[in-house]
């Protein structure tokens, strides 16, 4: 029998160590009291899990950052094509208005006559250099003979309304129409002996 | 009541070891097979796997380079590469579809008549031929992936057509050339086949300079065709062609061809050139040709001879514009001067056998070197002639170019026949001075006028300036060193005597230019009839220059058997119109002095 009473311990040693056997032999699995912990700090988990967490979503975000890019990078490419091509174009319609064929028809069509006399005057003292003379005939019909097939039917750009015409064209046809068919002028007579 | 621990035994027992072994071998079944697996792909397959991979995801890509253009000193184009688009079709894919309407979540169907209609309003052909062609390529071919719609559409079209949204049509780029002054300088700039090989004149000839390289890239693609970043790799660089720079004006081009195509229909000529130098420096600044050829429309010229150069690959026995050759070098030898006489029959008989005669019957004349000139006496220049060896002419006649091509950059170039005087018999020995018995071209002639102007000096006929490569730097820059040929002072006899020429001839109220020195010579030459003798066309030239007193423009015009007017009073129209304008043109004032008046006996 035991009990948790505090006993003066008796004088005698036999009994105490007969008793000190009994306890010695009853041994009772003592389930450890709640003291130290050994378990790690669960703020040091999360941390951890926290960081890399972060560093896959900052990853994410990165990646998506870039194929937006690449989207951008890709529209802004083709629209940037796409502007070379109306400059491409635009360009070679403005190199066929520059041809020779194209300025000829237009400045026929409002009424200019070229002038194969030229004549200076020196500004010097005034002194003209030459003899003037009014400019006669259109070189209109004979611009079909250096041929243009790009131009089409429609090289005239521009046109005098009808009544403007210049009063001092002479010899030129008075409606400046460009014909397709080159007209040749009238050939010499051919000679009947030789 | 204390409770007593039971005591276990170690987990140990023998079904307990059965159930972990199973587990282990168990496990390490799976395992092994995973490894397998992995060692499988990884390693033995490995390369068999990337590489379908990468043709699954990668994209080759051609990147085209740009043929170069050809261009003048001013920086007109004469041609250039253009982008053109060939629309192609998928047959085994045609069908319906579906297209978004707009400012609705709906979407409508679209027949495949309907958009073939709608694809041929565009090309310009009908629904019906656009499905003609789709069925006709799946009869051939059931699987057929590939068919042409329309080829060579311009940008406006192919936005046009993939607005369209039909998505069994796959449009292609294709280079194209394009000429856009059409047929000015046309015989010279030539022309492209529909591949894009070079087949005549400059395009030709400069194709070195003008070819560009194709490079390829190869980029992977994610599955909604962007391309991944960071994946282009450009495996081969394209490199564009070079710009070939010529010498030619493209606007007195433009008038000079006018100018000669008009005259030359109306008399009836069979071809006719105009060439236009600079005389200083020897640049060729138009060179003409009757017919000409329009790139852009190379069928419109049906004869395939027409659609070259006569000015560079046609030469011709020039005839009396020669004689100025023989005079200058008469001149330059100090054989005779300004002063000396000779006696002119209308027909010379040497004593070598020859026999010359003269244009028109007359009797004996004394004449000088002006009137031998003027009247393009053959029988006075053989008396002239005479006082060379025949050693001395040929020397000055190689000298002056006669026989060897310019060289100007014209690919094929007609160098002339030009046979050694050792082979000369007695009639070519004397033919030879008055520009038959020898062949030259259109160019070659000029180059004589152009030393004569030069003071005697013989610039390098130029046709080319240069080819300026895709980064800037220009090669091919041609020579400008000039040979003297002769004396400063026969040079400027010799153009003297051109300017009485000029004053006095027979045509001279036909060419006469007001206010301006000009000197020029007639030629009236007899084609060969291809069987060894002489036919009755001519062949009627006028070359000369102008400011006579000091030189800056050739003009040398010849047209071929003009039947309704076979003199050179044909060609003296051509010289006065363009002379005047390349005088007007590059604002040459006149001098204000007066010709020079020379000894003459008529």
């Amino acid at each position: 029998m035991s009990d948790n009473l505090a006993r003066v311990p008796q004088a005698g040693a036999p009994q105490r160590s007969a008793e000190h056997a009994e306890e010695h032999r009853r041994f009772q699995i003592v389930s450890p009291s709640a003291g130290r912990r050994s378990r790690p700090r669960i703020v040091y988990a999360l941390t951890a899990i926290a960081g890399v967490g972060a560093i896959i979503v900052a990853q994410l975000l990165l990646s998506v950052g870039t194929s937006q890019g690449a989207y951008e990078i890709s529209a802004l490419q083709a629209s940037q094509a796409e502007l070379s091509r109306t400059e491409a174009s635009v360009n070679e319609d403005l190199v066929q208005v520059s041809s020779p064929q194209s300025l000829a028809a237009n400045a026929a069509a409002l009424g200019l006559v070229s002038n194969s006399n030229p004549v200076y005057l020196r500004l010097s003292d005034g002194a003209v250099l030459g003899a003037p003379s009014s400019a006669s005939g259109s070189q209109a019909s004979s611009a079909s003979l250096v041929p243009n097939s790009l131009l089409g039917d429609n090289i005239v750009l521009s046109q005098l309304p009808a009544g403007a015409a210049g009063t001092d064209v002479s010899g030129a046809a008075a409606a400046v129409a460009v014909t397709s068919a080159p007209v040749i002028p009238a050939g010499l007579p051919s000679p009947t002996t030789r | 009541m204390s409770k007593k621990a039971v005591p276990t035994r170690p987990h140990t027992t023998r079904s307990a070891r059965r159930r972990v072994a199973a587990t282990v071998v168990v496990l390490f079944i799976i395992m092994s097979v995973f490894v397998g697996r992995l060692v499988d792909i990884q390693v033995v397959r490995a390369e068999a796997l990337t590489a379908d991979s990468v043709g699954n995801r990668s994209v080759d890509q051609t990147v085209y380079g740009t043929r170069g253009g050809i261009v003048t000193e001013g920086g007109v184009v004469l041609a250039e590469s253009v982008m053109r688009y060939d629309i192609t079709v998928s047959p085994k894919n045609v069908g319906e579809f579906t297209r978004a309407i707009e400012d609705s979540d709906e979407r409508a169907t679209v027949t495949v008549a309907q958009a073939s209609a709608e694809l041929g309003a565009i090309t310009g052909q009908t629904g019906d031929a656009i499905q003609l062609i789709i069925s006709d390529a799946l009869a051939a071919n059931a699987e057929s992936d590939f068919a042409y719609i329309a080829k060579q559409v311009d940008v406006d079209a192919l936005r046009a057509i993939n607005k369209l949204d039909i998505p069994w049509l796959y449009p292609r780029t294709n280079p194209s050339r394009v000429y856009p002054n059409g047929a000015v300088a046309g015989n010279l700039v030539g022309f492209v086949s529909g591949e894009g090989t070079a087949q005549a004149g400059l395009e030709r000839g400069q194709d070195a300079c003008l070819a560009s390289e194709d490079g390829t890239e190869t980029y992977q693609k994610g599955a909604d065709g962007v391309r991944i970043p960071g994946s282009s790799i450009t495996t081969k660089e394209a490199v564009d062609g070079g710009d070939v720079i010529t010498t030619i004006d493209s606007d007195l081009q433009f008038f000079v061809q006018q100018t000669l195509a008009a005259r030359a229909q109306e008399t009836g000529a069979a071809w006719g050139t105009a060439v236009v130098q600079d005389a200083k420096t020897g640049k060729l600044l138009a060179v003409a040709d009757y017919p000409s050829v329009d790139p852009n429309n190379i069928g419109g010229t049906a004869d395939p001879d027409d659609r070259g150069s006569r000015a560079f690959r046609a030469s011709f026995e020039p005839g009396s514009t020669l004689k100025a050759l023989t005079a200058a070098s008469v001149l330059d030898a100090g054989a005779a001067d300004l002063n000396t006489q000779v006696l002119a029959p209308y027909r010379y008989l040497p004593s070598n056998g020859a026999n010359i005669n003269d244009s028109h019957q007359h009797p004996d004349q004394q004449m000088t070197m002006s009137d031998v000139l003027i009247d393009s006496s053959n029988t006075g220049m053989s008396k002239f002639g005479e006082m060379l060896t025949n050693k001395q002419r040929y020397d000055y006649l190689t000298t002056f170019g006669v026989g060897t091509a310019t060289g100007a950059g014209f690919p094929g170039e007609d160098g002339g026949i030009l046979h050694p005087y050792q082979d000369w018999d007695a009639q070519t020995a004397y033919a030879t001075m008055f520009g038959q018995g020898l062949t030259t071209t259109a160019l070659q002639v000029a180059s004589v006028y152009q030393t004569i102007a030069n003071d005697g000096v013989r610039m390098p006929v130029q046709l080319l300036a240069g080819c300026r490569h895709a980064d800037g730097t220009i090669t091919g820059q041609p020579e400008t060193e000039g040979t003297r040929v002769l004396s400063e002072k026969a040079a400027n006899e010799t153009s003297e005597v051109l300017e009485m020429v000029y004053n006095n001839s027979w045509v001279s109220g036909v060419w006469n230019i007001p206010g301006y020195r000009v000197a020029a010579k007639t030629g009236t030459a007899q084609m060969p009839d291809g069987h060894g003798g002489y036919s009755t066309g001519y062949l009627v030239s006028v070359s000369g220059f102008a400011p006579a007193d000091d030189p800056e423009f050739v003009v040398s015009v010849s047209l071929a058997d003009p039947v309704k007017m076979n003199t050179s009073a044909a060609p003296a129209p051509i010289f006065q119109e363009v002379m005047s304008q390349v005088l007007k043109k590059y604002r040459a004032v006149p001098s204000g002095l007066p010709a020079p008046d020379l000894p003459t006996v008529q």
